[in-house]
């Protein structure tokens, strides 16, 4: 592994690992809040178990996920000090505003989880809350900062260095809003689903009925409703990359001819030395649809750029289709979930396929990642800077990526260990009478 | 503009020190043979620590963010020439932070996971308070040589030696001094709190010698720390000072005045954190082709004024938070009286 690929390694592991503990850590606390909440008005201890429960939960991925954020903070600069030199100055708004964010959502998590006899009750609960709101606001910060790379504004390039920056500019580029709505309600679907489908599955198998079936309800009321909102938003997010980035648009739909009446290929293979899509459903029109919302419309294929700017073209496609089945499945899944809410019964099939959908939301998170990020290659900063000439001249990288890969793996199967043993002792307290 | 983000990281390293290093601090005396005090001395820092970690630990991405954004070469100079001291912190503090978190809420509380956990903290928050002294040793060696082609040059001899290794030896004994001097005032365990005080006394001694191991190495350097403190008197006045407060401090251990013992202690950091300062101001980090002060380096002032009111902001929200959370967790114990 040569060093430029060991860095992409190692900041790719890293922000996989990363999102999955982000994303519960500004969603979680939601829930959390709701379970909360409704023991503070019913007064009905089980939704306390609930909260406590979930709590310990928060507790745990909460620390992996400020620990491995710690890890990127400084991975930017260990790994893409060429990119960091530039890029610092002019994104560095959304960075100074994360960690105010983060710094709050620090202390809050703190004044929770040690606070329960503290505090008065519902003072206790804003505190909880706080950790969720101000979660998510980080998140968005950090998601608005990639967004510059994909839509790099508030600069101007001279003689490779920034001039005449406006960081206000940079931080509300033209792909913020797509992408940290995107993202904010992905993390709302995959924690939704993740922790609905636990819940689930810990239902069908007949531990603690009660409290597993209304921490399944509360849980994918949130995950249900951001399914169902996503197409949408995806769907904008995708109208945005169309006209930003089209390159990664071509990418993603294997488009390699530029054309009026661009066809949607469902599925299928892009063969990028044939320059063809191999096994795909063809839908006639459909891209232009899509992208600009006319069947006549022209849209820009891989052809209109020289070969060493394309993204890898296999994996951006498939890492995408994978990402729109699953979402999908979801919102499908999303609709039966209020229409069997309404009913107020949900049949086993269901919940096995909630089961099932367990982890979903976290595989298209990443799947949508990849395609953000692949998407944008060879470039770091969209059109300005190659990811080659961002790379730190420091040899070796391919321990660097072991040593995290260790490190990482090691940490998660801990983690996952840690809530074998938790959803064991909780679920054994609750089967007995 | 350049002022007011200087002091900002002058600021968060303060707080980093005073409130993370205890953390760490805690860690490393959990390293110490407990007796039958072992499992007393955990709950202490367990329930010390366990709100405000997290919290604490945000001053240091604070000064990172603050170098990224207002000065762009001297976060890259540091994180290329020092690549391998960072990549150790981060190691450490990615373990001691997760395995810190792990032993509180694991749900079967057995002996040999609980030790494992005490152990890995332990030795993760050496690890890391030795890391960080190298890293701030080696910012004003002068050894940091950014056009080095040969693999040794570039990224090893910036850190190596003993000079950093004392600095590391230095850092870490003041974090298990703090944390020591913090602990007393934790505890109304009468066994404990001799015990915690009878580590800050070994910890004071250590924190002597180490700092002379510190001005002896340093003879083994080009500039040297001690002829360069030796040429400011400022410098030297602050370490005088800094060590006639530990007869202070001492007296106010003996009285169980838990607030001025603290702050005696918090006085010394300061006082040394002023000591290095006046040696090195305004450079941030000296290279082989010279300093890199936070003048020359700082980012135009289109970045700056953003970022110093986004400091600004934050502190409006950070500040009054921090002190909630102190006021919740260290006023007394509130737990009786909520029942």
């Amino acid at each position: 592994m040569d060093d430029l690929t060991a860095a992409r390694a190692t900041m790719a592991f890293s922000l996989g690992f990363h999102i999955i503990f982000a994303a519960i850590g500004m969603t979680m606390p939601f829930l959390m809040s709701a379970a909360h909440y409704l023991y503070l008005k019913r007064g009905e201890t089980i939704y306390l178990e609930l909260t406590r429960m979930w709590m310990k939960g928060v507790a745990i991925l909460f620390a992996v996920g400020a620990v491995s954020g710690t890890v990127l903070s400084f991975e930017l600069g260990l790994l893409w000090p060429g990119f960091m030199a530039h890029a610092g100055p002019i994104i560095g708004m959304p960075f100074s505003w994360e960690g105010t964010a983060f710094f709050l959502e620090a202390v809050a998590i703190g004044l929770f989880l040690y606070g329960w006899k503290r505090m008065k009750p519902w003072v206790h609960w804003g505190t909880g809350l706080t950790v969720g709101i101000s979660g998510f606001v980080s998140g968005i910060f950090v998601v608005a900062a990639n967004s510059w790379m994909n839509a790099p504004q508030g600069f101007e390039w001279v003689e490779g260095a920034a001039r005449n920056v406006d960081p206000v500019a940079a931080m509300f580029n033209r792909a913020w809003l797509h992408q940290t709505a995107h993202m904010q309600l992905a993390a709302l679907q995959a924690v939704g689903f993740a922790v609905g489908g636990v819940h689930a599955l810990l239902y069908l198998r007949g531990r603690a009925k009660e409290l597993n079936l209304k921490a399944l309800r509360i849980a994918m009321v949130f995950g249900a409703a951001a399914a169902i909102a996503q197409p949408l938003v995806g769907h904008f997010a995708g109208e945005r990359v169309a006209e930003l980035q089209p390159a990664k648009l071509a990418a993603i739909e294997g488009h390699f001819e530029t054309g009026t009446h661009a066809p949607l290929t469902v599925g299928g293979i892009p063969d990028v030395e044939t320059r063809t899509m191999k096994w795909g459903v063809e839908l006639p029109g459909m891209l232009s649809v899509l992208a600009h919302r006319d069947p006549a419309a022209e849209v820009t294929g891989l052809d209109r750029f020289p070969r060493e700017d394309w993204p890898p073209v296999l994996i951006v496609h498939l890492a995408f289709q994978l990402m729109v089945a699953l979402g999908m499945l979801m919102a499908l899944l999303g609709a039966l979930f209020f229409w069997y809410r309404k009913k107020d019964r949900f049949p086993r099939w269901f919940l096995w396929s909630l089961a099932f959908a367990t982890p979903l939301g976290m595989v298209a998170i990443e799947a949508g990642w990849i395609v953000t990020e692949l998407g944008r290659q060879p470039w770091i900063i969209y059109g300005v800077m190659r990811t080659a000439d961002a790379v730190t001249p420091v040899p070796g990288m391919v321990y660097h990526f072991f040593l995290f890969l260790i490190l990482y793996l090691g940490l998660a199967a801990v983690t996952g260990w840690l809530f074998l043993r938790q959803i064991r002792i909780t679920q054994r307290k609750f089967d007995e009478p | 503009m350049i002022e007011i983000l200087v002091f900002f990281i002058a600021a968060s390293l303060l707080l980093y020190i005073l409130l993370g290093g205890s953390d760490f601090g805690a860690g490393i005396l959990e390293l110490l043979p407990g007796g039958d005090l072992r499992e007393a001395r955990k709950k202490v820092i367990n329930r010390a620590m366990g709100p405000v970690w997290e919290a604490n630990h945000m001053w240091l991405i604070l000064i990172v963010v603050i170098l990224f954004v207002g000065f762009p070469r001297i976060f890259t100079t540091l994180m290329i020439s020092l690549h391998l001291p960072f990549l150790a912190l981060l190691v450490g503090i990615v373990v001691r932070g997760t395995v810190f978190t792990f032993r509180h809420y694991d749900a079967i509380q057995e002996p040999i996971s609980q030790r494992a956990y005490t152990w890995l903290f332990g030795l993760s928050s050496l690890w890391s308070a030795l890391w960080l002294g190298i890293i701030a040793a080696s910012l004003t060696r002068g050894t940091i040589d950014p056009k080095a082609t040969d693999v040794w040059q570039a990224y090893f001899a910036p850190w190596w030696g003993f000079y950093p290794l004392s600095v590391g030896l230095f850092v870490t004994c003041i974090f298990a001094f703090l944390a020591s001097v913090f602990l007393i005032g934790e505890t109304d365990d009468e066994a404990l709190k001799k015990r915690f005080r009878r580590c800050a006394a070994g910890f004071n001694g250590s924190l002597v010698v180490s700092g002379g191991l510190v001005f002896a190495t340093s003879f083994g350097e080009k500039p040297g720390l001690f002829r360069l403190f030796l040429k400011h008197p400022p410098a030297i006045a602050a370490l005088v000072l800094a060590t006639a407060l530990f007869v202070v401090l001492w007296r106010f251990v003996s009285r169980r005045q838990v607030l001025l013992t603290r702050a005696a202690a918090s006085g010394q950091v300061v006082l040394i954190l002023c000591g290095w300062w006046v040696l090195y101001a305004p450079n941030a980090v000296i290279t082989t082709d010279g300093p890199l002060s936070f003048y020359a380096q700082a980012a135009p002032a289109a970045t700056l004024r953003p970022l110093v009111f986004a400091l600004l902001v934050g502190s409006i929200f950070i500040f009054p938070s921090l002190a909630f959370l102190l006021r919740v967790f260290k006023s007394g114990d509130r737990e009786e009286k909520m029942k």
